[in-house]
């Protein structure tokens, strides 16, 4: 057990290229039938997506954002455009969270992925960084 | 665990199924492919004490993994939680070979903590798990059916047909099983069930309309695949339609099919 937690870093990475690969090809068009492990992993996207969008309701993280100058509608609007890959990093950092800095930390977060796409020139939302291509 | 399920098994086959010689114990997977070979459903619980209380007291002993060592020394142990005793702040559990230990909240939260966690409750397909959820359930039936377990799989879904009756996906996985078994006539039927229900879920029409073509209804077939393509275009396609399975006898009536969701404008 231990031994293959040490590699989690290097196999999570792989399995996001992965995955990503994956959704890339499904979205553009399907051909035959949508089976049932590919039904459960896509409905789970959606619902974690929706747990997401759901935390942007709480109170004190609508009061950090408008703190930072980030409006929700750009954030609501982000993570509906989260592929499958990005989602699961999410959840994934949302599960290794310490309880009681749920909330911040899930801020954090956010700007972390905006941030890092916004150097990939895919969003831009802050002014600040200026896109590395 | 499995006994209290009902089942018959002899504690010696058992053992043979999860105790690895070499190691003088079962892992973690000899554990649950065992149980799979029963024909029962290895349900995933939520880690934390609560969801593991509220199968306790529904009646469903939970299987949990401990680790009575140290996270640098760790001593991986099996042991089934079968009641609790608030007043004393214990849990009742079978482990190693005594039955009804108690062990003090403390105590087993430590081990459990070092242990990630990990439970499980072992059901027969129709006996849904107290905290049950629809995904970790439908996974737990799709590994069942991807194990070859597939009259276990089918009840499983069945399960979950008729408890979450306003999702599609059980309706789905029943009609994606019978087609893997070439039963194409029942595959049409519970895909038909499904966009008669579901109108608006574009992936029932899309597995309708192969399901209809392998049963030799050509017509029907590409209806269906229209239907889905007007609801997701991104997706669905008619140039993307390749039905591969053909049924010999294109006899059977073929099944009239519900009115397509998309309004035409």
């Amino acid at each position: 057990m231990n031994g293959i937690r040490r590699y989690a870093k290097q196999f999570s990475l792989v399995m996001a290229i992965l995955m990503a690969f994956a959704t890339t090809f499904s979205v553009s068009a399907h051909a035959g039938m949508v089976g049932t492990g590919e039904l459960i992993q896509q409905q789970q996207v959606n619902l974690d997506r929706q747990q997401l969008l759901d935390m942007l309701e709480q109170q004190e993280v609508k009061e950090k954002l408008t703190e930072l100058g980030v409006s929700e509608d750009q954030v609501a609007e982000r993570i509906q455009n989260l592929t499958p890959a990005e989602l699961a990093d999410f959840e994934q950092q949302l599960a290794e969270a310490p309880t009681g800095e749920g909330v911040v930390g899930i801020i954090v977060l956010f700007l972390l992925v905006f941030i890092i796409t916004d150097m990939l020139c895919a969003t831009n939302l802050f002014s600040f960084i200026n896109c590395i291509r | 665990m499995l006994n209290s399920q009902g089942l018959n098994t002899d504690p010696d086959i058992l053992k043979e199924l999860v105790y690895l010689p070499g190691r003088e114990g079962s892992l973690q997977v000899e554990m649950v492919a065992g149980a799979r070979s029963h024909n029962m459903v290895v349900y995933p619980l939520q880690p934390d004490i609560e969801t593991l209380l509220a199968e306790v007291s529904a009646g469903n002993p939970v299987l949990v993994m401990q680790n009575l060592g140290f996270d640098w020394w760790p001593q991986w142990h099996f042991a089934v939680v079968v009641g609790y005793d608030h007043q004393n702040q214990a849990l009742i559990l079978n482990t190693d070979t005594r039955k009804h230990h108690r062990q003090p909240y403390k105590v087993f939260h430590a081990t459990w903590d070092r242990a990630e966690r990990w439970a499980v409750v072992i059901l027969p397909p129709d006996h849904l798990p107290a905290t049950a959820e629809l995904l970790p359930w439908l996974r737990a039936a799709h590994d069942l059916e991807s194990t070859g377990h597939t009259l276990a799989a089918q009840t499983a879904y069945q399960t979950a047909e008729h408890y979450w009756i306003n999702q599609p996906a059980p309706l789905i996985a029943q009609g994606n099983l019978a087609y893997s078994q070439k039963r194409f006539d029942a595959a049409a039927n519970h895909l038909r069930r499904a966009t008669e229900r579901f109108p608006k879920f574009a992936e029932g029409w899309n597995n309708l309309a192969y399901a209809l073509s392998a049963a030799g209804c050509d017509q029907q077939a590409n209806q269906a695949m229209a239907c889905a393509a007007d609801l997701a275009g991104d997706r669905f396609s008619m140039e993307n339609f390749q039905p591969d399975a053909r049924s010999s006898d294109t006899s059977a009536a073929c099944p009239k099919l519900p009115a397509c969701a998309v309004e035409t404008d």
